[in-house]
């Protein structure tokens, strides 16, 4: 073992830039793996983990009733296959305005009192409180800390049926169900006693309860949740009743993070490819420059095997040390993503030393590094030592001179760069499909900052794009109606309403409901067929029709509460909003199954912008006040809830930038040195025949450039038109069947030209050591 | 007789290990236009080093080249580069030919340097190598397809192709046989009547019989210099005079 290690000794001193340069593509390697793991195991992990710690249960109904009707219920699902069920007592209120972040947020509230703190199921933890507040106190969500921009001492005012509330913020709660933007529903615990003055003012009308339960092993919540529901239901079919399931509660508190882990997973997958072709070029070029010393070593009786393992060795010990190096910046880099994991999911997280996160990439890595060291060095055990010492293997291929200086009319030094070129095509196609590939990642990222960031798409989180929303009860509909007809400044007034509904007790569907479809703005939802136009219609989600294999003309039998019909699906829609579980029809359509008109009604509108929309609701709320039940200025909402996926998009663009410019660099440095070795001779003619370094950087750096140009055109026309397929691959689970972003032509060739000026200065810089070669050094190195 | 080159106090050290090795000393010396110079010496004495140093391919450690009364030791490497491509022409003993282009683009790429009329150069380059008797069938062969004599005379053509004020040649026929040696101290012969200046290092006194001025380089000094006239084959008192000239340098 000693004389491997020492010719692997001996091959680091003479590869000593080369070693640097795979170091560091294995460093970024592993510190992929290891965040992809941390992200994966700790941060999803820790998310599930503190809804065991808060005893979730498996899931929470939303119940309307009295309390009778709550111990009867209670009292069902414990003789069901619920083991343990509690309940507590909330005020609610839907689609309820709160400032979040850079804007506004529309989601379900339900307040409560300090006795919350005594729950057994479904725990809050306090995360971090302020004691010296006593009085007009709220409890606020410690995502409202980590992404809403509110702090300990701050005063938070709500308008709620047209009365303000001002509350001291004292503290901050870990909450599983109702603790993330994501989820839908904020919960808020009040001192004793605004709280019973805010019991008094919302009425039993807001009450609600929620069940929280935990099911006997084995039994599936999902399934347990629409039994329940449904059954019940039947039986009580005046009580309002929602549910969800702690894993729903999980999946929403995780989604970004799950779209981090798939956004490092594909990075990654490239930078392993990189590895391979980096060792294995490498190896190659090893084997070229070092083959007389390979024969002068297989004459003095070292074997095949032995160099081979010194190979191993070398880069394997590369892979180890980088391994190391690489776990430790994934922990570095962790802080900065756990202000996106806490900031998004708003639970408490801190993350911890795994031991996997750093021997999986360490295994990983090096056995795959000694692999392809295995595989691309075998050549060396059929070296001849003979052959080897004469060394008199050919080094260009005569076949054709490319580029007859005769003949072309290009300038000289691209003339060159083109011979360069065309004696160096294996690395200009792994520079092409390198480059071709980072394009492609790149593009991804700018997409998604595109679609999250700058001009957001707000048709694949949301069902409908409007201006506004006003919910009014049913007694003064009519006349809200008429009145905002009046108003100049609002256009497609319509209808909207939300039920929820059920398939064959099995699954349910957030179901959206419209007088008519063809005034709706987001017409993209439905991505195959049409929108419903009948009362017999539904449209379905992709994501339902493919689980239970429905094709567009089937019937479909839907039920909400006690009654059922059966309905003739005309086409899937599609957002990323409940999980890919939605589905549209008309209100004539819905009224076979829901008595609508004894809803609140929603009346929905577009306008110019976010002050307008502010002007009609609030004139609306002083001539109709408390029968307005809920507004929405969509504008706000918009900045609120895009306030996380921005910081991600940002995120994401900027790391796949970096890593790309990176790998970029590496790459082209690896191959440059190799190529100023290789040519070393022929640098030193050039310039004894009057090339200045300058020309030769600039034919260097310029025989990369027309690969480097192909793969940027090649990969930003390919993405351009099939990123959107592949991203619909890719975000599948989360009920998105057929993506339409909008792909910025202007962003492409930006990054584009970004690509090819950052590969031409570092081919440039790389290249940049001809100059401190002197000609006659050069010609007597041979 | 006008000169071409001029030292002063040109000195070269090489330094390694704590070790100096003073390879050029205080060497001042002209070469003259027109002149075919011979730098002859034993291994080791510093005639390569000499030679680079006048071309500007090597930087002294000290003193002076004139080149054309512009003192090129100043000159940054590119200034020298575009020095070289207007004023030196370069012969090697390895030939150093650019093995991945053609025996053609071998020749153009030192002449479009200077030429930026790609059809007057490749006339210019298929002219030349006509002249060295390199053949229209070899143009498009590469370097290593041709015999080493072929290949010498290809350098030749290059060396030739911008016209350059001086020639300087290292060792021409040192990798060669006697005879594909003679064809390559011919045709550097006939360029030399024909006006070219060159400067050319060798250890062979046959190759030396060929100039008309030899210089003998001694532990890194001129140690004396021998006026031979111009070359004409069979001159015996010419022999004889560079015989008795080497003798007395101790050759």
């Amino acid at each position: 073992m000693g004389r491997k290690f020492m010719l692997a000794k001996s091959n680091f001193r003479k590869n000593r830039g080369t070693s640097a340069g795979l170091f560091l593509l294995m460093t970024i390697c592993t510190m992929l793996i290891s965040l992809v793991l941390l992200m994966y195991f700790d941060a999803y992990g820790a998310i599930a983990k503190r809804a065991v710690d808060l005893n979730a249960g498996d899931g929470v109904f939303f119940v309307g009733g009295t309390e009778e009707d709550i111990e009867d219920y209670k009292n069902y699902l414990i003789s069901g296959d619920a083991s343990e069920a509690e309940s507590h007592k909330y005020v609610q209120f839907n689609n309820f305005s709160i400032e979040f972040g850079n804007g506004k947020l529309s989601p379900s509230v339900i307040f409560t009192d300090t006795s919350r703190f005594d729950t057994v199921l479904n725990k809050v933890e306090v995360v971090v409180a302020d004691d010296s507040v006593t009085s007009d106190y709220i409890y606020l969500p410690y995502q409202f800390l980590t992404g809403g921009g509110y702090a300990l001492g701050d005063t938070i005012t709500f308008e709620i049926l047209g009365e303000s509330y001002t509350w001291n913020i004292k503290g901050f709660i870990d909450t599983t169900y109702f603790g993330s933007s994501n989820g839908g529903a904020f919960e808020f615990i009040l001192d004793d006693e605004t709280y019973d003055d805010l019991y008094l003012t919302a009425g039993d009308a807001n009450c609600c309860y929620i069940v929280c339960f935990k099911l006997e092993n084995g039994i599936k919540a999902s399934k347990f949740i629409l039994n329940s529901s449904n059954n019940y239901m039947e039986d009580h079919p005046t009580v309002r009743m929602s549910c969800q399931s702690v894993d729903e509660a999980i999946s929403s508190k995780s989604f970004m993070t799950l779209i981090l882990v798939v956004a490092f997973l594909i990075v990654n997958l490239i930078i392993i490819l990189v590895v391979a072709l980096m060792l294995s070029n490498t190896i190659s070029n090893y084997i070229k420059e070092n083959m007389k010393s390979i024969g002068a070593l297989k004459a003095i009786g070292y074997s095949g095997s032995d160099i081979r393992q010194s190979l191993m060795i070398l880069f394997g010990g590369l892979a180890l040390l980088g391994s190391v190096v690489g776990s430790g910046l994934a922990y570095c880099l962790m802080p900065f993503l756990k202000s996106i994991v806490v900031g998004q999911s708003g639970i408490l997280y801190n993350p911890s030393f795994r031991a996997y996160s750093v021997i999986v990439p360490l295994i990983l890595v090096t056995l795959f590094v000694i692999l392809v060291t295995a595989f691309s060095s075998r050549k060396i055990g059929k070296i001849e030592p003979i052959v080897a010492l004469r060394d008199d293997t050919p080094s260009h291929s005569f076949k054709r001179n490319r580029v007859r200086l005769d003949k072309t009319n290009l300038n000289l030094n691209l003339s060159f760069a083109l011979k360069t070129l065309f004696t160096n095509t294996k690395q200009n196609l792994i520079t092409f499909l390198v480059t071709g590939l980072l394009v492609f990642v790149c593009i991804i990222g700018l997409l998604l900052f595109e679609n999250f960031y700058r001009n957001p798409s707000i048709g694949i989180l949301s069902f409908e794009v409007f201006g506004g929303i006003i919910t009014v009860d049913p007694s003064t509909a009519d006349e809200t109606e008429e009145y905002l007809k009046t108003r100049t400044d609002i256009t497609n007034l319509r209808y909207y309403n939300v039920l929820n509904l059920t398939y064959n007790n099995e699954d349910r569907l957030n179901c959206n409901v419209f007088d008519d479809f063809s005034l709706m703005n987001n017409q993209d939802v439905c991505y195959e067929g049409r929108l419903p136009e009948y009362d017999n219609e539904v449209a379905v989600s992709g994501k339902f029709a493919k689980d239970y294999g429905f094709e567009v003309g089937d019937e479909v039998l839907l039920t909400c509460g006690d009654k059922s019909y059966n309905y003739l699906i005309t086409g899937f829609v599609q957002t990323c909003n409940n999980f890919g579980r939605e589905a549209a029809m008309t209100t004539s359509a819905a009224e076979h199954i829901s008595a609508l008109s004894e809803n609140d009604t929603m009346l929905c509108f577009d306008c110019a912008d976010k002050e307008v929309c502010q002007n009609v609701i609030d004139d609306c709320t002083e001539l109709y006040g408390e029968h307005i039940m809920s507004t929405i200025n969509f504008y706000e909402t918009i900045d609120g809830n895009m306030t996380i996926f921005k910081s991600i998009a940002m995120t994401l663009l900027v790391m796949v930038c970096i890593i790309s410019a990176v790998v970029i660099m590496l790459i082209l440095f690896l191959y440059i040195k190799a190529l100023l070795y290789n040519k070393r001779r022929d640098y030193g003619i050039s310039k004894a025949l009057g090339y200045t370094s300058r020309d030769l950087i600039l034919q260097t750096a310029l025989s990369f450039m027309p690969s480097i140009v192909l793969a940027v055109i090649v990969s930003s026309v390919l993405s351009y038109l099939y990123v959107n397929p592949f991203l619909s691959l890719a975000l599948l689970s989360f009920g998105l069947m057929k993506s339409s972003f909008t792909v910025p032509l202007g962003g492409v060739v930006i990054v584009g030209a970004g690509m090819i000026v950052i590969s031409f200065v570092f081919a440039i810089l790389g290249a940049a050591k001809i100059k401190n070669i002197e000609a006659y050094k050069m010609l007597v190195a041979e | 007789m006008t000169h071409i080159i001029e030292t002063k106090k040109l000195c070269k050290t090489f330094s390694g290990n704590g070790v100096q090795q003073h390879v050029l000393r205080n060497v001042d010396l002209k070469i003259y236009d027109g002149d075919f110079t011979i730098i002859m010496g034993a291994s080791g004495a510093g005639k390569s080093t000499l030679l680079y140093s006048l071309s500007g391919m090597d930087k002294p450690t000290l003193g002076q080249v004139l080149f054309d009364g512009t003192d090129i030791t100043k000159m940054t490497p590119d200034q020298l580069s575009v020095f070289r491509r207007k004023n030196c022409g370069f012969v090697f003993q390895q030939i150093y030919l650019i093995d991945s282009m053609s025996i053609l683009d071998n020749v153009l790429a030192a002449g479009l340097l200077t030429n930026k009329n790609r059809s007057e150069v490749v006339e210019k380059a298929k002219r030349i190598l006509k002249s060295v008797d390199i053949e229209e069938v070899l143009w498009d062969k590469f370097p290593t397809q041709i015999s080493g004599g072929e290949a010498q005379r290809v350098g030749i053509a290059r060396a030739l192709i911008n016209n350059p004020k001086m020639v300087f040649a290292d060792e021409p026929t040192g990798a060669l046989n006697s005879k594909t040696g003679k064809d390559v101290l011919d045709a550097l012969t006939e360029f030399n009547n024909r006006g070219q200046s060159i400067v050319m290092v060798t250890h062979d006194i046959t190759s030396a019989r060929r100039g008309n001025r030899v210089l003998y380089v001694k532990d890194g000094e001129i140690a004396g210099v021998c006026e031979l006239g111009k070359y004409e084959t069979g001159d015996k008192a010419r022999h004889q005079k560079l015989n008795d000239f080497l003798a007395e340098m101790g050759w």
